[in-house]
């Protein structure tokens, strides 16, 4: 309960620099782009202390439980957001599209149930190493997944604007059509094999336990069905991605829908149908 | 103390009227070493733009000139008629030559609101001034003022920010499409004075090819050698548009020169790589619903002008929040320099008071001790100055480190030594 508390901290920050970010709707000040950066930042640095404290009391990764994993998932997102902010060759409002996100997904880690965990290391052996890498491929995914979602929405903000002809200086400030789609690639190409690493070792491991006769998931499991679409969701999404008469707003949308089905993958299936992934391995050994 | 500010600018005068009464190149020197000559005692700094003509001056409210005067000097320096421009001069005085100075130098006065080259010509009137010892600490102050007024005005309001011609809001649309023109090429179809304008502007992002074509092989060729790109037959249009990242159409067809189905196979020999097309043509080359293509980006010269419009409507905008700042600033300039003379008028009659003190008690002492010899008077003499010296050092000190702090403290400071000594009390008052 305390851990989930102190998320507040951090969480507030974040909020205030995505107040920060927004506020050049209204007001343009110089100061605002160094308030956003040194905000995002030291909810960064608290975010890190958190998870490195989270780390160190239980001698391992942090990704054992959904509320660990969504909370690296965020602390990955914001340094990704805090290196594109300084990187990039002109002001862009990255934080407007990522710091949303990454609030999200701190909310859905408080409402995650304490019950959905996949605690590996309890089984010991080439399982807490294959059960590892499962969780840390698909958390870089799940990463790889947030960033091409939050380009994608940078993309078609900017094509909208010149499209329809809005004022240029209008509003935030978003990288070129160019750029934009330049991190979509970047981050589509490298979600699809991290995705598809990690459910395969998933598929790998369940299908071994069924083997040994251990407490395995159903096939018909809907984490299970809902990560064989997620799959084929983004073998459709890598496939658009290199036909060039797709280019543009219909891959940008069909990342928003590889966002959505990851999202629903990761979280949804946990909060709204009944799985029994993670429980599953990681009650049958609880003491 | 009193400040005026006196000249003509592009409200006022039409431009052979501010021609007339320019100071350009060494004429500012040699203007401000006349005044100097004229007008000793009085600080000076002359501002001499292509929008604007103005001399501020500075000094004693006895030795400063009047307008007639400054009028007179004009006229006699430039050796030109009175009746040329007399009637076009606008004076300021005081609190509003400082603000006017402050919308100067932050460019609400420019001819183009937010413009950046004002700045360099106000630091260069003081600069010139300074050089040539025409300013003291009233124009220091509010030279140096202006100049941070300014800065503050365009970080606060943005005024400088929008570009406000077609050519140069090609280049704010081109940098929202594609972020490095090194791997880009650029087509100019047509070699007109719009296409030449829009490429000017386009040169500093150091596209990576120029290609040139028109109707006339000759104009082409031209054009590519004189903005060293590569001239194609009109008849490669199509080839050209598949290779072309950034199009800038001028022709002067009376048709659309490109249709939609045209462009649509371009478009797929192009792999559907984003492309830019500018069309500046009146009436247009491209077929307006190339705009539709995915990942084409067509602005018409209406569509540049209106962005052009918007910035500039942003800009008048600002104007009045950048108002607001400058009679702020102005407020807070006035008060310093008032308080710096105040300060410096009751230093100065502090040293009067005492040494009119000493020197009275000295006269007394020796009426009433004749028998003293000359040695001893001496003595005497310079052991009070020595005391009087040593008494008023630290009021004295504080004094002058209250001249350039006008804050509370400051002004405390300077009230209390007015009324321990019982100084200055009409001056002080005049000075408020």
């Amino acid at each position: 309960m305390l851990d989930r508390l102190s998320v507040l901290c951090f969480a507030g920050t974040y909020g205030l620099a995505l107040a920060a970010e927004l506020a050049r709707l209204v007001a343009r000040a110089p100061i605002r782009w160094h308030l956003t950066l040194g905000l995002t930042l030291l909810g960064w640095l608290v975010h890190s202390v958190f998870l490195g404290n989270l780390a160190w009391r239980e001698g391992q990764l942090p990704i054992t439980s959904a509320f660990h994993s969504l909370l690296v998932l965020a602390w990955i997102l914001v340094a990704i957001d805090l290196y594109l902010s300084v990187s990039a060759p002109k002001p862009a409002t990255v934080g407007a599209f990522v710091l949303p996100m990454v609030l999200a997904l701190l909310g859905a880690a408080v409402a995650m149930p304490p019950e959905a965990r996949a605690d590996w290391t309890r089984l010991g052996g080439w399982e807490t190493v294959w059960g590892t890498a499962h969780g840390v491929l698909l958390l870089l995914g799940a990463v790889s997944t947030c960033v091409a979602f939050a380009s994608g929405l940078m993309y078609l903000a900017q094509a909208n604007r010149l499209k329809r002809k809005r004022p240029l200086r209008v509003g935030i400030a978003l990288p070129s059509l160019e750029q934009s789609e330049r991190w979509n690639r970047a981050a589509i190409t490298l979600a699809f094999p991290l995705l598809t690493a990690g459910l395969a070792i998933g598929v790998i491991l369940n299908a071994t336990s069924r083997r040994e006769g251990a407490a395995v998931l159903d096939w018909w499991d809907p984490k299970v069905i809902s990560a064989a679409l997620l799959w084929v969701v983004f073998a459709v999404l890598l496939h658009v991605r290199y036909r060039p008469e797709w280019r543009g707003k219909a891959v940008m949308l069909l990342t928003a829908l590889a966002f959505a089905f990851l999202l629903f993958t990761l979280l949804g299936v946990d909060l709204l149908l009944p799985t029994s992934h993670g429980i599953a391995r990681g009650l049958e050994v609880t003491p | 103390m009193k400040l005026l500010a006196l000249g003509v600018d592009h409200h006022s005068a039409p431009q052979p009227v501010r021609e007339a009464i320019a100071f350009d190149g060494s004429r500012r020197r040699e203007g401000l070493e006349a005044l100097k000559g004229r007008f000793p005692g009085v600080e000076f700094a002359i501002l001499s733009t292509c929008n604007r003509v103005e001399v501020y001056a500075a000094g004693d409210p006895s030795t400063i000139p009047q307008v007639g005067d400054l009028t007179q000097f004009l006229a006699e320096f430039h050796g030109v008629d009175l009746g040329v421009f007399a009637t076009h001069l606008v004076d300021y005085h005081d609190e509003e030559a400082i603000e006017h100075l402050f919308r100067v130098a932050s460019s609400i006065e420019s001819l183009v609101i937010g413009e950046g080259q004002i700045q360099g010509q106000v630091r260069e009137a003081y600069e010139a001034a300074r050089e040539a010892e025409a300013v003291g600490p009233i124009l220091h102050e509010v030279f140096q003022q202006s100049a941070r007024v300014g800065k503050r005005v365009r970080e606060a309001t943005g005024m400088d920010r929008g570009r406000l011609s077609i050519a140069s809001v090609a280049v704010d649309v081109a940098r929202r499409v594609f972020d490095r023109f090194d791997d880009k090429a650029v087509l100019v179809i047509g070699a007109g004075k719009m296409a030449e304008l829009t490429l000017r502007h386009l040169a500093p992002l150091r596209p990576g090819r120029i290609l040139v074509t028109n109707r006339s092989p000759e104009r082409a060729q031209e054009a590519a050698r004189a903005w060293g790109g590569r001239a194609l037959p009109f008849e490669e249009l199509e080839s050209a548009l598949v290779e072309a990242d950034v199009v800038v159409s001028t022709t002067a067809s009376a048709e659309p020169i490109v249709s939609f189905a045209t462009y649509s196979r371009v478009l797929k020999a192009r792999r559907y790589r984003h492309s830019l097309i500018l069309d500046i043509a009146v009436p247009r080359d491209f077929d307006p619903r190339i705009n539709d293509l995915e990942t084409v980006t067509l602005y018409s010269v209406d569509d540049l002008q209106a962005q052009a419009d918007a910035n500039r409507s942003e800009r008048l905008r600002a104007v009045e929040a950048a108002s607001a700042i400058v009679q702020e600033e102005t407020a807070s300039c006035a008060d310093a320099i008032r308080h710096r003379h105040l300060a410096g008028s009751i230093l100065r009659q502090l040293g009067d008071y005492s040494d009119a003190v000493r020197s009275r008690e000295l006269d007394r002492l020796f009426a009433s001790r004749p028998h003293l010899s000359e040695d001893d008077r001496k003595a005497i003499a310079q052991t009070l100055h020595r005391f009087q010296n040593q008494l008023l050092h630290h009021p004295r000190s504080a004094l002058r480190s209250a001249t350039g702090a006008a804050d509370g403290h400051g002004r405390s400071l300077v009230d209390a030594v007015r009324h321990l000594f019982g100084l200055g009390q009409s001056e002080a008052r005049d000075d408020r």
